[in-house]
């Protein structure tokens, strides 16, 4: 019997296997992440759309991706495609299949974010005789993106969750190469774990990343993640010592405009 | 597309629905009862015991369900536990995945109920039992259900990766079924209806209680 070090030792070997992985996972997660953006805001348009037959087929793309497992759409992705005369490989249709999905949430979650935006704004918008595009680009757009940017965040690290599930289509992202390491060495254990930290590694470092940006990016800053009170005192530390961003346009404009 | 060959093996299918079915109803409960005490146990705020909580939540929250199913099903054998099936690796991996999630639920609905209807509660001379039971509780729960059915939608899909452990429900019976018929499309998409049979009036169900909450 091996002692425990040596088990460790003997997975720790297949790092840059787990590592080559890892750059699979973010890769399909950063490109479907940018195609769901897209879709999101395609289908959001389009549920808001004085069409019946856009609100329609928005509904029915929302509603049908929304209420199957995400699994069954990587499958008929990449089994049922070429099935039906669509040849596609497995980097095609995971990162297709998690792009539609995501944009079916994020369909909703900018739909929602833009609802949000209280009525009295768009009168306010009228009052100044604004056109219409001023009046989104310049009052709703601003708002809605402080409402939808937390929730997108959120469903970026779905993704990027979610892309282990590529692994049952052969992909090689880091379940995928864990669970070729887990063959090879048949230490379960020490495999998983190795995949599990890694993965808990990156989605904290896009919350982190994300929150500074917010406290940073937004006026008033916004505050995610809230309920952590020594996380907040240390982005409160790393921002203050950042100029914010009124202050860098008073400084290049010679002076604000309140 | 042969719709034949399909009804011919929908003894299958409907063997993993019932099994997808029975999985999520004992998952759903079990997860409800772990998410329920994590997060009130935390919006109590016990000292000492937060930190181990919030741990447990961060984990199972930021790492894939489906590699935490895989380091418990064959992380379990690989230590010698045995007696661990496909089924109970799926359903402890469901329970403390989703309990993870639940309790944010719970601790958010907890939490959203404004402190002064503690102190009114207090001033008028209520116990804390009394207090939590009778004044918080049935305004968190407005708060928590609609949030809490969504997340149960979210496990009847995440059932799905158990077929990745080999438990035979739906997804993985359409493989099976797939490998005899040979029609992949038809075969999933039949899947793919009856779990939207499942979720469709579960989300129409959230969102219901969803607008009433809002009015």
């Amino acid at each position: 019997m091996n002692p425990t070090s040596d088990t460790w030792a003997e997975v720790f070997a297949y790092m840059p296997q787990f590592l080559s992985g890892l750059r699979i996972t973010v890769e399909v997660s950063v490109i479907a992440f940018i195609c769901s953006l897209f879709l999101g805001i395609v289908g959001a348009a389009a549920r808001r759309s004085k069409h019946l037959a856009a609100r329609l087929a928005a509904t029915v793309y929302v509603e049908a991706f929304r209420n199957t497992p995400l699994l069954l759409q990587v499958f008929i992705a990449y089994f049922g495609l070429p099935a039906i005369g669509l040849p596609i490989s497995a980097f095609q249709a995971g990162t297709g299949a998690l792009a539609v999905n995501a944009g079916a949430y994020l369909t909703e979650i900018i739909r929602g974010g833009i609802e949000a935006v209280p009525q009295g704004q768009y009168d306010a918008t009228h009052v100044l005789a604004l056109s219409r595009l001023d009046a989104f680009t310049h009052v709703v757009l601003p708002q809605a993106v402080r409402n939808v940017y937390p929730p997108i965040i959120n469903q970026f690290i779905q993704i990027l969750l979610g892309s282990s599930l590529l692994s049952a289509i052969a992909l090689p992202e880091l379940t995928g190469v864990s669970e070729t390491v887990n063959s090879i060495t048949l230490r379960t254990m020490q495999v998983f774990a190795v995949a599990l930290v890694l993965y808990l590694v990156v989605s904290n470092a896009i919350s982190l990343l994300a929150s500074l940006v917010g406290r940073y990016a937004f006026r008033p800053p916004l505050e995610t993640r809230a309920d952590s009170g020594s996380f907040r005192r240390w982005t409160q530390a790393v921002t203050a010592r950042i100029p914010s961003r009124g202050k860098l346009a008073e400084a290049g404009e010679g002076g604000g405009d309140s | 597309m042969n719709w034949s060959s399909l009804l011919a093996s929908h003894g299958l299918l409907l063997s993993g629905l019932v099994k997808t079915i029975y999985l999520s109803v004992l998952a759903i409960i079990a997860s409800t009862v772990l998410g329920a005490f994590v997060g009130f146990l935390r919006a109590a705020r016990v000292p000492g015991l937060s930190l181990i909580l919030r741990l447990y939540v961060e984990f199972f929250r930021g790492s894939p369900l489906l590699v935490q199913l895989l380091f418990i099903y064959f992380g379990a054998a690989y230590i010698g536990l045995s007696g661990i099936t496909t089924f109970i690796g799926a359903l402890v991996g469901l329970t403390l995945y989703e309990g993870a999630i639940a309790s944010e639920i719970f601790r958010a609905g907890v939490e959203a109920v404004p402190r002064a209807q503690r102190e009114a509660a207090k001033v008028l001379g209520l116990g804390r039992w009394t207090t939590s039971v009778h004044v918080v509780l049935p305004q968190a729960l407005k708060v928590i259900l609609p949030g809490l059915i969504g997340q149960e939608i979210s496990l009847v899909k995440d059932t799905s990766l158990a077929a990745v452990i080999g438990f035979p429900e739906l997804v993985n019976q359409s493989q099976a079924v797939i490998s005899n018929i040979n029609q992949p499309m038809l075969v999933l998409l039949a899947a793919g209806v009856l779990y939207f049979i499942i979720c469709y009036p579960m989300s129409i169900g959230a969102r219901i209680l969803e607008k009433r909450r809002a009015s």
